[in-house]
């Protein structure tokens, strides 16, 4: 059947660039995958993690291989284009994408430039394109941040900013790559409005918020092992659990002691066991802060009023799962800097052990796992990324073999694998390894689970909590924070408090 | 890779035309290298450190101040030693160390190079980007062109904040953070530097594909007309800018002119 998408016995593979051979070519990323989807149809894909729901996106986008060598056979259709005949400029009215990480993807100095860029591209009326900058600002909150830099966003705000533009354009086709991930509560429920009001066609990538997503879509696919299927909603969700049933919980139970591997992966709402902790050795470590504040001034835009956070009280003990929930542009992170000593408070004292911290014993003592992963690894391969800290705490090479290899075998890393060619969800689990191999007493978790299913995600707290740690958990996942958390915080127009139990 | 170096702000210099400051900042570049005086040169590298001051702020200006410092500390250093003929200001036994004319050379490089950084900066951080590629295309920049050079100033400080970013992140991971602080030779601390040097490198590298990527699927390479979201006004108020961006570097040549 054709349809405005169609996809007939397409594989691809990525250029293998560890070989002297310049045709040389990795594993099949896809294999002979067959779509079609009618125009106004709107399709959910899962796939686990590293499955290829990025490549299959930006192939759909015109994207790939242009930009990332590889060989593409097969035939994609979109609009009536074949992409292999079609330059991606020529997309624009046919086909939006909106990547996984944002950052990646905003080009202009301001929201509004950026919203407007495409727009001057299709040469469309001045005074046209201010009506659709408006109404795309006006639809995804960003009215107040017209005129600030993206890079002054949060995360969730970025994320906001790429739909703002899809919206502007308006393409027929939307492909939303993980575009979910990143948005607190509302923003999701007013994305999905979105994709369901119009008559767009939509291809939704995800690996999560499946109950958001129940009996919404018209078609539910699996991507895995290079192979799309399709199915019904409940086939293909409990499909998607199996695949997704912990990767490396097995290997993980065996060797980190106290372990228990979390059985829920999907997020179709079954109870989360307890987690069991093996404690710390020594005395039960405490984090606390009172009557903490900062201001943080968007230096791209004036500011009538500054963004103030304010922290009248927190703690966390080691041991403890603390989630830290609130809508996007909250102040999470800015707090998150503020705990692990990245940036100086207004005022406030933060203590460890009811002594007051300095900046460099936060340093030293909570570790601080970054929103975005590129920012926390940057060595040739998985062996030496994990290595690094060991080699400068001067660890003999024997044991900074065997840790390694363990840390490895746990967190399911290739050792000689190139961190910069890992999928996204990768990426994060070698982030959260090099943090493992740190034993801090303490760690943040910035939205973490962002890209990941659960069962990864719940894998990954597991590990790094295995030594006693107390964990910072920060997301928009509410079910996610509830499954973990001992406590919860939130976190609304600066303001920190303790969410009272049951809430 | 959006960081740009526009700093907000409400003063003169933002209200003044973007086309009349480009005018402006290239004048006054030229006229850093004509034949004023020394003392007049330093009181309009100071006039525009003072404006910068009022307009950006102190620590931006000094941020500007600190990147060209160590080509300051070079000059300071090497120029008086290449120009030994003059009067001797220092002598070491037999070796003269540095002239009056070598010193006064120092200072005039000094004053060009410390005018020019601070006149640029201060133009594009009190510029939206948006509003310098427009007044470029105004001179007949073309489009693409315009461009290249807007993602250029753009591209350096997404660099810079990466740096910054990354520099913090290994700041954690270092299990030797602050060890020795304040003992370290330049060679160890260059090579703590490193980890963050290459990780800025590889993020900069990963954003070049992506940010052609992102281009094209933004419709850059259609052909056709581009049209404009933003516009320059052009009306009185732009006349009087150009004529101001104009005598303010004829009056100074008037004041300072070497005679």
């Amino acid at each position: 059947m054709d349809g405005i998408v169609s996809i007939t016995d397409m594989s691809f593979s990525y250029r293998d660039w560890l070989s002297s051979r310049a045709d040389a070519l990795c594993p099949p990323v896809l294999s002979h995958v067959d779509l079609a989807l009618e125009d106004g149809s709107m399709t959910l894909i899962l796939a686990p993690p590293d499955a290829g729901k990025t490549t299959l996106a930006r192939i759909l986008a015109g994207l790939i291989p242009k930009y990332m060598d590889g060989a593409l056979s097969g035939t994609v259709m979109v609009d009536g284009h074949d992409l292999s005949k079609t330059e991606p400029w020529e997309l624009v009215h046919c086909c939006g994408y909106v990547s996984q990480n944002p950052l990646d993807e905003l080009i202009a100095p301001t929201c509004e430039d950026e919203i407007a860029f495409p727009l001057e591209s299709l040469g469309m009326p001045r005074y046209e394109i201010i009506r659709h900058v408006r109404a795309a600002l006006e639809a995804w909150g960003l009215v107040s941040m017209r005129e600030a830099s993206a890079q002054e966003l949060s995360g969730g705000e970025r994320k906001r900013l790429l739909l703002a533009v899809q919206d502007a354009v308006d393409p027929k086709v939307w492909i939303l790559d993980e575009s979910f991930d990143d948005l607190d509560v509302s923003w999701r429920e007013r994305l999905m409005d979105r994709i369901s009001s119009r008559s767009n066609t939509s291809v939704v990538f995800g690996s999560r918020y499946l109950d958001e997503f129940h009996g919404t879509f018209d078609r539910y696919g699996l991507l895995d092992g290079g192979k799309l299927s399709f199915g019904n909603e409940t086939d293909i969700a409990l499909e998607f659990e199996r695949l997704c049933e912990t990767p490396y919980a097995a290997s993980a139970s065996k060797s980190v002691p106290g372990f228990i591997p979390v059985s829920d992966t999907a997020g179709c709402g079954r109870s989360v066991m307890p987690l069991h902790v093996m404690e710390r050795e020594g005395k039960e470590h405490r984090l606390s802060c009172t009557d903490v504040s900062a201001v943080h001034m968007r230096r791209s835009m004036v500011q009538e009023r500054p963004f103030t956070l304010s922290v009248p009280r927190f703690s966390l003990l080691g041991g403890e799962v603390v989630s830290l929930c609130g809508p996007n542009g909250s102040g999470k992170s800015t707090f998150s800097r503020l705990l692990c000593g990245l940036d100086l408070p207004l005022a406030g004292t933060f203590s460890l052990d009811d002594d007051v911290a300095s900046r460099t014993v936060l340093n030293r003592s909570v570790g601080y796992l970054f929103q975005n992963p590129d920012y926390q690894i940057f060595l040739p391969t998985v062996k030496e990324e994990l290595a690094w800290s060991l080699k400068r705490a001067k660890i003999p090479q024997r044991e900074i073999d065997r840790r390694v290899g363990e840390c490895a075998d746990l967190f399911h890393l290739d050792l000689d694998e190139t961190p910069s060619t890992m999928s996204f969800g990768l990426r994060k689990s070698l982030q959260a390894a090099t943090y493992y191999l740190l034993d801090r007493p303490f760690y943040i978790l910035d939205e973490l689970d962002s890209a990941l299913t659960y069962a990864t995600a719940f894998d990954l707290v597991n590990l790094l909590r295995h030594n006693g740690a107390g964990i910072l958990l920060i997301t928009h996942d509410r079910r996610f924070a509830d499954a973990l958390a001992d406590r919860n915080y939130t976190i609304s127009d600066g303001l920190l408090s303790e969410a009272e139990e049951g809430a | 890779m959006t960081t740009d170096t526009y700093v907000a702000g409400t003063g003169v210099l933002y209200r003044f035309d973007p086309r009349a400051k480009l005018l402006l900042m290239v004048l006054l570049c030229i006229w850093f290298f004509l034949p004023v005086s020394l003392a007049g040169a330093w009181l309009v590298v100071l006039g525009v450190i003072a404006a910068g001051v009022l307009s950006v702020g102190l620590r931006r200006m000094f941020r500007t101040f600190l990147t060209i410092l160590p080509m300051l500390a070079f000059m300071i250093l090497f120029i008086p030693f290449n120009v030994r003929s003059g009067e001797p200001l220092l002598v070491a036994g037999p070796v003269v160390l540095a002239t009056r004319e070598g010193l006064l050379q120092t200072l005039r490089l000094m004053s060009r190079f410390v005018g020019v950084t601070f006149v640029c900066a201060l133009t594009i951080q009190s510029t939206p980007m948006g509003k310098i590629m427009l007044a470029l295309r105004w001179y007949g920049l073309p489009y693409k062109a315009s461009l290249v050079v807007s993602l250029a100033f753009r591209f350096i400080p997404f660099i810079a904040d990466s740096f910054s970013q990354i520099k913090d992140s290994h700041r954690l991971r270092d299990p030797n953070i602050d060890e020795g602080k304040g003992r370290k030779g330049y060679r160890s601390k260059l090579g703590d530097m490193l980890p963050t040097l290459t990780s800025a490198l590889v993020v900069s590298l990963r954003a070049v594909p992506s940010l052609a990527m992102s281009l094209e699927h933004r419709g850059f390479g259609l052909p056709g007309k581009r049209t404009s979201y933003h516009v320059l006004e052009t009306s009185w108020r732009l006349f009087t800018d150009l004529f101001i961006s104009t005598m303010i570097p004829v009056a100074l040549w008037f004041l300072f002119a070497v005679r």
